[in-house]
């Protein structure tokens, strides 16, 4: 401290600092460039090559529909309650629940561990009686690895457990501000009546990645 | 370097003189020259330019990425994605070649004067500030194109890399000092999110291994832009990550002490001399400052007496080995920064002032690790815990005045007051004492900071400037 306010560095540069060459611009201006392309690389992939397939959504609370621009969405397979009847959810590897005394208890006490990654495989639904809109995939197995040479009507879905449910990055999907208030009406509307009739069209790649493509309420087609 | 202040009053002098008929017109011309005085009306028009100019950008900046939230959906993806990446790139090479133009600068100016700083600099900075705003905007424009729900620390941390980038090419502290803030903001998001995060990936590390991450990433362009705010900022980020580091990897026992110890030791040991060819101090008063407002905080909130009531039974937890690197790789740079002073003192004729604060705090530093450990490794002792770290704040207080006095500075004349000032108060509140007491100490202390304020000034004038 003492000595070092004696002799204060002057923070100016050179006036007349060399042109810098044009590299230096666009050498990182390509890697930024690089960064921006990354982040929707393997939806993009996903798009690209990937089967479609339609899941049935969760109902959802429409108090809690909207979470800034985006539809907040969970299915059926993100529920463990509906994965845990289905064959393979025994040999996914379990943590224990610790249990305080005088705490009421989930019966279960084993459950799948938390950040636990596996799959689910879908099945196409039977020729459809519906013409208007598509029906639902059903989730016939679970299992840890991905099951390569799947018959053509099944396919498998990567998702993660999170402690309380999967995640499949199907959870979020953005609309147009004008569109919002219109299209959860739609879709709080056509759940009240008839849970079955709200449904998303993904797309899942042979890695088991998916992305949203587009809402089905009722008969039609919302795709942002 | 002569100030515009100077200038400006100097010609006005100068008109006068020439009013009364103590110049001549030659010499009020040569005057002119000297000083520039025809340069003086677009100095101020330029700073004047500067502050608005850096005003709008950031104002275009906010309104980019608020047209995020609009959602714009007249056309397809693909020339959504066109339009942006073509913006992007404009913004940013317009912003490039009319930041490179060199200042003009006319011919018989001597060179003390200040240098005006061209008009399309600054404006080419503006846009490059704005570019580098839009990249943001772009990252999480496609991340909503393409209905991805990723988390949002991993979008302030890869943006703030690719200003990083950009600041580290051009050489610019505006873009570093936008990265390091980009990075601290993700840093501090991650922190907080406790969600599962997505499966092993490279952010992932990135977070875990922060603080030798943020001290490669901004002590090096500190250094290359010469700039004490990148540094500043760095160095905050590097001791966050730390600690954070320190409370998730170790067990709270031995966490605690090095808790309290490493952070303060760790910036107040640092030196410039360091590294190899840089010869002046640039960051060592900026890195002690640090040093010294942590030691405070510190002291402050470890000196109220709840804080030791319900110590924690300290649980063992297993020692996280990957955030422990962080730890062992800085706590070593501490220690080699501590032989190096140690040898530089041993060297060096006495020199009383820096010889006594060194050690003095190296003093305070030990006691703030070993009151902790203590307490939590062998016996609790809440009582002699709060009184121990009360005297510490007491005497780190007293040492700012005294230093603060010796050195004639005035801000940390005024810390070391506020310190004290802030202790007597607190305590008063903590402790159920009376209203005729409270009153008592508010009066003794408005006395005592009137009297300090009289008292140092007086000392201070005579204090030659340097």
């Amino acid at each position: 401290m003492g000595e070092t306010s004696a002799n204060r560095p002057s923070f100016t540069l050179p006036p007349e600092a060399k042109r810098l060459p044009a590299w230096r611009l666009w050498v990182p201006l390509l890697l930024q460039i690089g960064l921006i392309a990354a982040v929707p690389a393997p939806a993009v992939y996903t798009f690209m090559t990937g089967k479609t397939v339609v899941l049935q959504t969760a109902p959802v609370d429409p108090y809690d529909f909207l979470r800034g621009y985006y539809q907040v969405l969970s299915y059926d397979i993100s529920a463990s309650t509906n994965l845990q009847k289905l064959p393979g959810w025994q040999d996914l590897p379990k943590e224990k629940i610790y249990c305080s005394p005088g705490v009421v208890c989930p019966q279960n006490t084993n459950t799948v561990k938390a950040k636990t990654s596996f799959y689910v495989i879908l099945e196409a639904p039977k020729a459809g009686t519906n013409p208007g809109r598509p029906q639902a995939w059903k989730p016939v197995r679970v299992s840890l690895e991905n099951p390569g040479n799947l018959p053509a009507n099944q396919i498998a879905i990567k998702g993660k457990y999170n402690g309380w449910q999967m995640e499949y990055g199907l959870e979020t999907y953005y609309m147009p501000e004008d569109e919002r208030e219109k299209v959860n009406q739609e879709i709080s509307e056509a759940q009240r009546k008839q849970r079955q009739s709200f449904l998303v069209e993904v797309k899942v790649d042979k890695t088991g990645h998916a992305v949203p493509v587009s809402l089905w309420v009722r008969d039609r087609n919302y795709r942002f | 370097m002569i100030s515009d202040k100077f200038r400006r009053e100097l010609r006005e002098q100068a008109k006068l003189w020439q009013a009364e008929g103590l110049i001549d017109t030659s010499f009020y011309q040569q005057l002119s020259e000297r000083y520039q005085f025809n340069t003086l009306e677009t100095a101020s028009r330029n700073r004047f330019l500067s502050i608005l100019i850096s005003l709008g950008g950031i104002l275009l900046g906010i309104g980019v990425i608020t047209f995020v939230a609009a959602n714009w959906q007249v056309w397809s993806r693909e020339v959504r994605v066109a339009l942006l990446l073509s913006l992007f790139v404009a913004v940013n090479a317009a912003g490039f070649y009319l930041w490179r133009i060199p200042p003009s600068r006319s011919q018989n100016s001597n060179l003390n004067l200040p240098i005006t700083i061209g008009r399309n600099k600054l404006l080419g900075e503006g846009l490059l500030l704005l570019g580098s705003l839009i990249l943001g905007a772009n990252m999480a424009l496609m991340a909503q194109m393409f209905h991805i729900g990723g988390s949002s620390y991993g979008l302030y941390l890869t943006w703030g890399i690719g200003v990083l980038g950009m600041a580290y090419s051009l050489r610019l502290t505006s873009l570093g000092v936008l990265s390091a803030l980009l990075v601290g903001l993700g840093y501090w998001l991650a922190v907080l999110d406790w969600s599962s995060k997505v499966e092993f990936s490279w952010l992932e590390v990135l977070v875990r291994q922060m603080p030798i991450a943020a001290s490669i990433m901004f002590v090096p362009l500190a250094y290359w832009c010469r700039s004490r705010a990148i540094f500043a900022i760095g160095a905050i980020a590097i001791i966050f990550s730390l600690q954070v580091s320190i409370v998730q990897g170790l067990n709270p026992t031995w966490g605690a002490a090095i808790f309290c110890a490493l952070p303060p030791a760790l910036l107040w040991g640092y030196d410039d001399a360091i590294w190899p060819k840089v010869h002046s101090r640039l960051f060592q008063p900026t890195a002690r400052s640090l040093a010294l407002l942590f030691l405070a905080s510190l002291f402050y909130f470890l000196s109220f007496h709840w804080l030791w009531r319900d110590s924690p039974n300290p649980s063992p937890t297993e020692s996280d080995w990957v955030l422990l690197a962080n730890v062992a790789v800085l706590g070593g740079f501490t220690v080699f920064e501590w032989l190096r002073l140690g040898r530089l003192e041993l060297r060096r004729p006495k020199q009383k002032a820096l010889d006594l604060t060194t050690s003095a705090i190296g003093i305070l530093i030990l006691a703030s690790a070993f009151i902790p450990l203590f307490h939590l490794n062998f016996t609790p002792i809440p009582q002699l815990a709060t009184f121990l770290f009360n005297v510490l704040l007491f005497l780190l207080a007293i040492g700012l005045i005294r230093e603060g006095l010796a050195l004639g500075n005035r801000q940390i004349f005024w810390g070391g007051m506020v310190l004290i000032t802030l202790q007597l108060i607190s305590r008063v509140f903590e402790y159920n004492t009376g209203l005729l007491l409270k009153s008592f100490v508010f009066v003794l202390c408005g006395i005592g900071v009137i009297a300090a304020g009289l008292w140092f000034e007086r000392h201070f004038a005579k204090i030659p400037a340097e």
